[in-house]
């Protein structure tokens, strides 16, 4: 079966040790709606380290210490399939918490 | 004495001016700890007398000489290598704002400097007819003249102090203005910057006409096993400086770095808590402070995280040389629940709530408060006085908040808190508070096991009495669904109990989100030389919290107490990640009081019993 061709654009928004490590605050990806492929897209702007620092390639999905959100929901609680959306805005954390 | 224990109480009677020594007594130290702990095991000892005597808890007054003020450290305090251990803890027997029990925690290094001048605590009872401080060298205790202090603010009182008293490990913790006005959002701060918050202690201090505490000497504290001590401690500090929140996150951004997660997911309060989304979130982030206005870090006595910042602010109206600060819960509460989008400002009333010795997160909230009430004209003209308290108005802010501490104006009517504020208007639902404490900065129809935390929350609305947050948002130890119910009222529950273990070591909460019971248990059996396991970590916990919930029920609090206001529990969150969501409490309630053992937030004897509670 032919997949069919998908191309949404999304917002990625990095924050705080991220955004000092990219030195980008945020930026409009296009890809075919896939978390994986958005990185990939992203990390061409970017640079490469930042495709391994967000998605570990090897188990083809989000490293575990990254908080990743799409629309502000957290993909670990997201029930169902995880895709990209267009006008979706993706907003990546490094490890973090306070009080 | 156990290692970890200097094994001595200080007993002031502020009327009678008398001065005593009492023994830590061990066998109360094993179940209780120290801290929180033993404290509120002391606090139910009073209780239990003035029944006896005939006066019920219900009748005691915050501010006259029945209520009991005790400062107290535990057996990780003071003690190098032991994580985070520069802290110390403040319980009431009743807060001013809230007639619940009173509780608040520090860091700085004024607690290791109360052991180092050879005592485990200090348990101030009556009050004093003229201000007075005490001063507390080489294990020898004094009551002294504070006229000249009377009127004097943090730092200023902090520094003479200092100077005074002089001394090895000198340490200072007092009041300023707002605690001598009896305002009951008064805070205890010591080493200028760090605050003994929440429900008014500092109105408690004031009522004694207690200015200050100085404490000072070199007594060492002793660990019962060294070598163990020095194995697990090394493990621990090793996992901390591993562990990306506490050996990157909180040293690199502090806590204000939750600014744009918390709203992210939804869950900033904005406006007193009309949405969970601030769209001028970015503006008073962690990262713009670290931006813009951090001069250096800072940490509390020998902490390996660090997460202090000092700051300024480089000209403008609000222009400040130094200041520390503000953390996460203060920028939300100046700045999110009030609307007010200007860093400068929120950095600038965030420092005279230090100065004049304020609780940050009641004073924003009730100032976001009034400016709902403002808003909706419920205030008359003539109360304000001239402030132009609408949201976002940030100079308004930050002259309400030295309006607040001096009672001046519509200060006065601040002073309330929040409360006692928006029911002096005929509109209770807009205090945004629990038993009269005003909620930290998470939106439980966003988060929602951390509703269920502050409605349960035995001091009122607050979030370091079971921070869910950590799994909730961050994932730690494990993800869960924010927006889920469903076994909520079983974290919520051990979060808890761990906590007030942890509050009875002493050492940081913020090691918890590297650390577990099992290393406190470790931790704690090589400095006292008792064997304490995992399990026996979060028991001692869940009997610590059981019997501060026992003197709440005798101060007249129950089930129907613990609650959330209407406005989380009935009006949808408008917009974000979280729209449509509600508080959804009752389930989430009913299941927490049958994991508690409790009857209508009442703890059953049988629960009592086998927690081996004598009440
Ligand atoms: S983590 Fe921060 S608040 Fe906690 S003890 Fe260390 S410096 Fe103080």
């Amino acid at each position: 079966m032919v997949m069919p061709i998908v191309n949404v654009s999304a917002k990625i928004l990095l924050f705080a040790t991220l955004r000092d490590k990219y030195g980008v605050r945020e930026l409009e990806v296009k890809c075919d709606g896939t978390v994986r492929n958005l990185l990939e897209n992203a990390a061409k702007t970017l640079n490469k380290g930042f495709l391994a620092r967000i998605y570990d390639i090897s188990r083809n999905k989000v490293r575990e210490d990254i908080i990743f959100t799409i629309n502000g929901r957290n993909i670990k609680d997201i029930k169902g399939e995880i895709g990209i959306k267009d006008g979706d805005r993706v907003a990546i954390f490094p490890p973090l918490a306070g009080g | 004495m156990a290692g970890g224990y200097v094994g001595k109480i200080l007993k002031v009677d502020l009327t009678t001016k008398n001065v005593s020594t009492e023994p830590i007594d061990e066998g109360v130290a094993k179940k209780y700890l120290g801290g929180k702990g033993y404290a509120v095991y002391l606090l139910y000892q009073y209780i239990k007398e003035y029944e006896l005597k005939g006066l019920s808890p219900k009748d005691i007054d915050p501010l006259g000489p029945e209520n009991v003020l005790i400062f107290a450290t535990g057996p990780g305090t003071g003690v190098p290598r032991f994580p985070s251990p520069g802290r110390y803890h403040v319980m009431a027997l009743k807060a001013p704002l809230t007639g619940s029990i009173g509780s608040g925690n520090a860091g700085g290094k004024w607690g290791t400097s109360l052991k180092n001048s050879g005592f485990d605590g200090i348990v101030l009872e009556g009050v004093s007819d003229t201000p007075v401080y005490l001063a507390i060298v080489d294990g020898k205790a004094e009551i002294r003249d504070a006229g000249d202090l009377w009127g004097r603010n943090i730092f200023d009182t902090t520094r003479v102090l200092t100077s005074v008293v002089g001394g090895k490990n000198t340490s200072v913790t007092c009041i300023g203005p707002a605690g001598e006005n009896l305002v009951p959002m008064a805070v205890i701060m010591n080493d200028e910057h760090r605050a003994a918050g929440r429900a008014g202690l500092g109105a408690i201090m004031g009522s004694k006409k207690l200015k200050a505490i100085v404490v000072s000497g070199d007594q060492k504290v002793s660990v019962a096993n060294p070598e163990e001590f020095k194995d697990v401690a090394d493990r621990c500090l090793d996992a901390l400086k591993k562990n990306p929140v506490t050996g990157e996150g909180l040293p690199t951004y502090g806590t204000a770095v939750l600014v744009n997660i918390i709203n992210n997911v939804g869950a900033l309060p904005y406006k007193n808590w009309q949405t969970g989304v601030n769209p001028d979130a970015e503006s008073i982030s962690g990262e713009t402070l670290s931006e813009k206005y951090l001069i250096r870090k800072n940490m509390c006595w020998a902490c390996t995280i660090g997460c202090g910042r000092v700051t300024n602010v480089k000209s403008g109206p609000f222009q400040i040389l130094a200041s520390e600060g503000p953390e996460y819960e203060s920028i939300w509460a100046l700045g999110s629940s009030t609307g007010v989008k200007d860093l400068d400002a929120v950095v600038k009333a965030n420092h005279y709530c230090d100065e004049l010795g304020l609780d940050t997160i009641s004073s924003g909230s009730t100032i976001a408060a009034a400016m709902e009430l403002n808003e909706k004209g419920y205030i008359p003209e003539e109360d304000l006085q001239g402030l132009d308290l609408k949201f976002g108005n940030a100079s308004a802010m930050v002259e309400a908040v030295w309006r607040t501490a001096y009672k001046v104006g519509f200060g006065k009517y601040l002073a309330l808190g929040s409360k006692k504020l928006c029911e002096s208007y005929g509109h209770a639902e807009l205090s945004m508070s629990v038993k009269g404490l005003e909620m930290p900065a998470y939106d439980p129809r966003a988060v929602k096991g951390i509703g269920l935390n502050y409605a349960t929350s035995n001091r009122g609305g607050c979030h370091v009495t079971g921070y869910t947050i950590a799994p909730e948002v961050a994932g730690i130890p494990e993800k869960l669904d924010p927006l889920a119910t469903e076994g909520k009222a079983l974290w919520v529950k051990i979060f808890q109990d761990f906590t007030s273990t942890v509050n009875s070591t002493i050492n940081c909460l913020f090691d918890t989100f590297a650390l577990g019971a099992k290393d406190y248990g470790e931790l704690l059996s090589a400095v006292t030389g008792w064997d304490i396991s995992e399990d026996e970590i979060l028991k001692i916990g869940e009997r610590i919290y059981n019997l501060e919930r026992v003197i709440i029920n005798r101060l007249g609090f129950d089930g129907k107490d613990d609650t959330l206001p209407t406005r989380l529990l009935k009006e949808p969150m408008p917009e974000g990640p979280a729209k449509g969501q509600v508080a959804d409490l009752e389930k989430m309630k009913e299941e927490y009081y049958k994991l508690r053992g409790w009857v209508n937030g009442i703890p059953t004897p049988g629960k009592l019993r086998e927690l081996e509670i004598e009440v």
